[in-house]
């Protein structure tokens, strides 16, 4: 359990990397009040620990698990035996999940597969405007994962064990190096509309699990309240909302005079910056400054909740100061109508994937953010029918991409064996790839942990991990 | 356990001038520093050396005892050289000076190893003596202040009384005093202020919301939840279990009988549905309700998580570590996690894999039909009713109307003449039969009864059991946790190999792991006592006598005060588990009763308030923090049990379910105003007013909540309309229950909502809040309305909206204060 006896040292936490930072001069006079001396803004793990490459990360996470042959993973063996049983020697005693007990036949690739880029990335026909980013990500082919269904498998990738509790990624990032911003959450988390029968995504996803609460993602709403009660109440206008709040400040820090206690100091950065939320948050999800030539670059409709609107609000997140945007699309579950569902879920994500990171390089901004685009596992080259061809959950090879802050751009990194059953060079466990981003972040994953039920938990686990050298630029 | 807390200034305080104690100063540096490597687990243990126990340490001269300066140990851990010192510098731990020194004093002294402290027996010390005789109220405060004497502290004065009324109300029931509660106690407390406490305390237990409070824990232990948790989080039906938990506390059910009722209720003689009910213990945790699954791995997920689980919350361990391999610290081997799992392997809960995944209402059989009173008795009359017509002849009737049914359905489905005009024949003649055993209006009658019998019953609730399987589930060691590994041995129920052993021909069953669990001569009881003893000191004393409140392991805090928390275990047994005498006896100690006011060198000293030198201060529990909201305002519906409740949360919170989508449907009647440990307990997407103030998902067991204070939380408190609505009826309270002058209603506010009355500062203060307020709301009557408008309860028409949304203003500063939402 994280510590809360000593909750006056946790409060120096919320100033100094909180969720949200005060500014230096209000930081230092709570600080004298807190009786709390020394530096301020520096991590607990003097991380970063190298130069980082990236400042920030935005996750493109593509839910139900995309089928690594219809998007980066060519290969034309599989395309020969394509209806043909598929051989025995890689299936046997190997984990499946809907097709238990079933014949497993052969499922050649879906769509064309092609060259692009001076890299000469292959690249499915189903991504064209992935196509013209082949120069600019770096895909690895050669990922593994342990988890088979969707939930436990969603749950290793986000925090390193399918055990609940443990806190994701982007709230490890933002224990780390804090926040940047003054006035909104490090971690925000957004869900797009649309696609094959949505996986249901479960708050565990950006669970700060034992770390403090405060490292926990906030969720952005597309309707309603962008972030859950940051308006106020009907009738409350803004001038009687700060009057109010100035009120419960005085109040408090009366009491805090008589009681002297660093919570109450605590309690009452809490709430100005919750005032500060209030304004900061509208202003951020507020697309109308945006102009019309951004907004179809995006394939954008202010408001309607798409994952194009979402890639959208990512740049303006990060722009503000947010350290990790994860951003979903829950459609990718494809165990049958793969190519019906494989044009719609592309529809939805390939352009606006591509404009955001076009964007991002306009505005320089790339070269310091790290992208990340992937599922929490692959597909079985095997054909699975539920409505026409689709494919199976499978974990022993996929793909992903990276690019970015400090990312080698136009990378083709690892493979499958010539089925594209097992991950056969330079395999990448999710634990690598967690590696990875951490150093990306200035971040020694050896040293970044944290104590709980006695044990030094790490977001890489106990196993070995290991940095991928050759993704860095 | 935040890196910047220098372990310096601990070790310190807590050995100053007390000789070393193996368990608490030398234990913790050796595990967490050199275990990992040199620990129990044989597989990454390097060099053959083991640290964790006295033969390893010394056979080969690691540590040589009474010669520091000859021991291996010693010099590696003083060495300069990078290729030489321990720990090596890629595993990022060192050894300080401090510690380096402790590891030193050690050895000279001969380098006693003691079993690990979790292990022993507790033992039953005498009160030791203390200077101050006048000091202590019970046999607690000999302890505490035998430590704060010997280190030259005084405990802190008494808290005074309306500070003390409020924190054994919310310590205990979870709900502020009434003014009228305020006022007999500081009048009694005026006289003598022991037995006030005592007379306080034994009102307090008896009140049926003493059970809500502490039910509150031990949901969270047992991670109780009203859905499925994985995917698609669907909800399950296990609500009658909350309510046998606060039951049984209320009733006060020694705890090992607790503990035999829910582990293995179904295997007493005779069970009572009671104990039927508890036994949803075994189907509390996280389970799935996916369509197409891998069966095999979530088998897997569940074994290891009533692991988890039952060790967590009777053992304080961490036997879970030992799902991949042997633990690390402690000497729980792998095949002790597995061994424990086939405990649970004949829990019958898998049809669920297979009965209608993806859609609503979840089957999850074994399931039982629980009625509440007036159920029970509409079913019971109904029953009399239904014999009385039937004369003796229930069984051929039934099934002639169940003939009946059956045809009727069939003949209207049925397109060939032939065949219905069989079938007509057929439902004819079985109607001449109904009519002659039932003549006349007897048979509408008995249509009707059965109708209304049927109808009772959808209005009670299922809750999931446990039945146990003919033939349990085959157990095996999964190497590595792997469940595609099918090489590991099969194993049977046993409990872990290095403690007393269940003495049993054949296999060993639940019943038996409870009763092992709690049987202090020949099982653990003494452990397990002490486990919960630490938790009841942690309930009203906001910490730990141990800090770790789950991990009594090797790299779990060793206890501040063993000799006190092994006396609280023994008493805790001795007393045949009565769990009301132990917080009886806490509670009405000296030391509960101390000011938590904390003076900037104790914080300094103790940071943790590990000495009891005075009181916790910290902020309420998330369901607290709302029932005092309700309380206050007087909205609070204070109904025990039930299914639970849903008030209003912000729309389009469900959107990432699916299979199947889902909509809130938010209550429309009273329960919107039932105590928070009611609310639907939807484990991914929580009610974000419980989530903002650091309840649980509870997909594992907690023992300990964060007490965070976040943005997030404060814009709760501010503006989710459940607080608004308290605060406008809170202002209704203030308007219509005292004289008309601002003073007057600002003292009966505060004495509402703080028990006491304003400072003038304070008065001013909310003065000029009002005026504020008053002017706004004047120019914009438009918005008074909005905001008076908010919440279901209907507005006081009698009262002035503009005036009345001044007030509420008022009323959301006074729900706001960190005086309101802190216990002191």
């Amino acid at each position: 359990m994280f510590d809360q006896s000593a909750n006056y040292i946790n409060r120096r936490t919320f100033l100094a990397k909180g969720g949200f930072s005060l500014g230096a001069a209000a930081l230092a006079s709570q600080l004298a009040k807190a009786g709390i001396t020394g530096k301020s803004n520096t991590s607990l793990y003097g991380a970063p620990h190298h130069a980082a490459k990236a400042k920030r990360v935005i996750y493109l996470c593509m839910a139900g698990g995309p089928s690594h042959l219809e998007t980066f993973d060519y290969k034309p063996e599989l395309d020969k035996i394509s209806g043909k049983p598929f051989p025995d020697s890689f299936t046997k005693g190997q984990p499946i999940a809907q097709l238990q007990g079933k014949a497993l036949m052969a499922q050649g690739h879906l769509g064309g597969f092609k060259k692009y880029g001076k890299s000469g990335q292959w690249i499915s026909d189903y991504l064209p405007y992935h196509q013209k980013m082949a120069d600019d990500i770096s895909v690895i082919r050669s990922m593994v994962t342990e988890q088979i269904n969707h939930d436990p498998a969603h749950t290793f990738m986000n925090t390193g064990t399918a055990i609940s509790g443990r806190p994701s990624m982007g709230s490890w990032v933002n224990y780390g190096l804090g926040s940047e911003s003054q006035d909104l959450p490090g971690f925000v988390v957004l869900t797009s509309v649309g696609g094959r029968n949505p996986q249901p995504i479960a708050s565990r996803q950006w669970s700060s699990g034992f770390l403090p609460s405060r490292f926990q993602g906030v969720e952005f709403n597309s309707s309603g309240d962008p972030v859950h009660y940051v308006s106020n109440p009907a009738g409350v206008s803004r001038g009687h909302q700060d009057e109010l709040i100035r009120t419960i400040q005085n109040l408090d820090s009366k009491r805090n005079d008589l009681v002297d206690n660093p919570e109450i100091s605590a309690r009452i950065s809490a709430y100005e910056m919750a005032f500060r939320m209030q304004t900061s948050v509208p202003e951020l999800t507020d697309l109308a400054g945006e102009s019309q030539k951004t907004l179809d670059m995006y394939g954008a409709t202010p408001g309607d909740g798409s994952y194009a609107s979402n890639c959208l609000l990512a740049r303006r997140m990060i722009e503000k100061g947010v350290r990790f945007v994860q951003l979903y699309h829950r459609g990718w579950d494809h165990h049958g109508g793969l190519d019906k569902y494989m044009k719609i879920c592309a529809g939805h994500t390939d352009q606006p994937t591509w404009a955001l990171l076009t964007d991002l390089k306009q505005r320089g901004l790339l070269e310091d953010t790290l992208v990340i685009w992937g599922g929490e596992f692959g597909r079985t080259p095997m054909f699975q029918g539920k409505g026409g061809a689709g494919r199976d959950h499978h974990i022993k090879g996929f793909s992903m991409w990276m690019a970015g802050g400090g990312v080698k751009a136009g990378l083709s990194h690892g493979a499958t064996d010539e089925l594209g059953y097992n991950a056969v060079e330079d395999i990448v466990h999710v634990r690598d790839f967690h590696a990875t981003m951490l150093h990306l972040l200035g971040i020694d994953h050896h040293r970044f942990s944290e104590k709980f039920q006695g044990l030094d938990m790490r977001l890489t686990g106990v196993e070995p991990a290991k940095v991928i050298k050759q993704l860095l630029a | 356990m935040l890196r910047i807390v220098p372990l310096l200034a601990v070790v310190t305080v807590l050995s100053a001038e007390e000789e070393i104690d193996f368990n608490r100063d030398i234990r913790p540096i050796l595990s967490d520093k050199c275990f990992h490597c040199h620990g129990p687990d044989p597989e990454t243990r390097e060099e053959d050396l083991r640290l964790d126990t006295f033969e390893g340490a010394t056979e080969g001269g690691a540590i040589k005892p009474g010669k520091p300066e000859k021991s291996e140990l010693m010099a590696r851990i003083l060495d300069t050289d990078p290729d030489e010192v321990m720990p090596p510098p890629k595993s990022h731990k060192k050894i300080s000076k401090a510690e380096a020194e402790l590891l030193r004093e050690w050895i000279a002294e001969g380098a006693e190893y003691e079993d690990p402290w979790t292990y022993q027996h507790p033992v039953k010390s005498p009160a030791p003596a203390i200077k101050n005789a006048q000091w202590p109220s019970n046999w607690i405060d000999h302890f505490i202040l035998a430590r704060l004497e010997n280190k030259g502290l005084t405990p802190s004065p008494d808290a005074d009384p309306v500070t003390l009324l409020r924190r054994l109300h919310f310590d205990l029931v979870g709900l502020p005093p009434t003014q009228e509660r305020v006022k007999s106690f500081t009048e009694a407390a005026s006289n003598n202020l022991q037995t006030a406490v005592e007379t306080e305390v034994d009102f307090l237990l008896a009140s049926p919301h003493y059970g809500e409070r502490l039910a509150i824990y031990w949901l969270d232990l047992v991670r109780y939840a009203d859905t499925v948790g994985y995917h698609g989080d669907q909800p399950h039906n296990i609500s009658p279990y909350r309510d046998y938990v606060i039951n049984s506390l209320n009733r006060n059910i020694a705890f090992d009988q607790f503990t035999r009722e829910q582990l293995a209720g179904d295997l007493l003689p005779n069970p009572s549905q009671n104990q039927i009910i508890a036994t949803g213990y075994n189907r509390l945790l996280q389970t799935t309700h996916e369509g197409g699954l891998q069966a095999a791995e979530y088998r897997a997920i569940y074994q290891a998580d009533r692991v988890r689980n039952a060790s967590a919350v009777w053992m304080g361990a961490t036997v879970g570590c030992a799902q991949c391999h042997d633990h690390k610290y402690d000497p729980y081997s792998a095949k002790d996690n597995y061994q424990l799992a086939a405990f649970f392997a004949d829990i019958d809960d898998e049809s669920h894999f297979k009965t209608g995944t993806n859609s609503l209402p979840t089957k999850r059989p074994p399931e039982i039909l629980i009625l509440d009173k007036d159920g029970k008795e509409r079913l019971q009359t109904l029953d009399e009713q239904l014999t009385v017509l039937a004369g003796g002849k229930e069984k051929q009737i039934t099934e002639l109307s169940k003939q009946e049914s059956t045809l009727a359905a069939q003949l209207k489905k049925e397109k060939d003449a032939k065949k219905k005009e069989d079938l007509q024949t057929h439902l004819t003649a079985t109607r001449t039969k109904l009519g002659e055993l039932l003549p006349g209006d007897s048979l509408t009658q008995w249509k009707q009864l059965t109708a209304d019998r049927k109808k009772v019953k959808t209005g009670g609730r299922l809750t999931m059991i446990t039945k146990a399987l003919a033939t349990p589930r085959m157990v095996r060691v999964l190497p590595r946790g792997n469940w595609l590994d099918e090489t590991g041995e099969i194993v049977e129920p046993a409990v872990p190999h290095f403690l007393p052993q269940i003495e049993k021909e054949g296999r060993a069953n639940r019943m038996d792991l409870a009763n092992w669990l709690t049987d202090v001569e020949k099982g653990t009881g003494g452990l397990t006592a002490r486990v919960m003893a630490n938790r009841f000191f942690y309930l009203y004393f906001g910490t730990g006598i141990s800090r770790s409140l789950s991990d009594f392991g090797g790299q779990g805090q060793p206890p501040s005060n063993p000799e006190l928390l092994d006396r609280l275990a023994v008493e805790f047994y001795e007393s045949d588990w009565d769990i009301k005498h132990m917080v009886r006896l806490l509670t009405t100690s000296r030391s509960y009763r101390q000011s938590s006011l904390t003076p900037p060198e104790l914080r300094e000293l103790d940071p943790y308030n590990q000495l009891v030198a005075r009181q916790s201060r910290f902020r309420l529990p998330a369901e607290i923090i709302r029932d005092n909201a309700l309380a206050v305002s007087g909205l609070l519906e204070t109904a025990t049990g039930g299914a639970s409740v849903k008030p209003a949360q912000p729309e389009g919170y469900y959107r990432h379910f699916n299979f199947p989508t889902r909509k809130y449907k938010q209550d429309t009647d009273q329960r919107v105003y039932r105590r928070s440990l009611y609310i639907h307990w939807q484990r991914q997407f929580l009610h974000p007013m419980l989530k903002a103030f650091d309840a649980p998902s509870r997909e594992e067991c907690t023992a300990e909540r964060p007490r965070s204070n976040t943005p997030v939380a404060a814009m709760n408190l501010l503006n989710d309309p459940n607080f608004v609505e308290a605060a406008r009826v809170l202002a209704e309270r203030i308007l219509s229950g005292a004289d008309k002058d601002t003073g007057a209603r600002l003292d009966y506010a505060y004495n509402l909502v703080l028990s006491r009355n304003p400072t003038d500062a304070e008065s001013k203060t909310m003065a000029d809040l009002l005026d504020y307020a008053n002017k706004d709301f004047k120019q914009h009557p438009d918005a008074a309305k909005k905001l008076i408008s908010i919440g279901q309860t209907a507005t006081d028409p009698n009262l002035d909206p503009i005036e009345l949304a001044t007030w509420t203003s008022v009323s959301r500063a006074l729900l706001n204060l960190s005086e309101t939402t802190t216990r002191n």
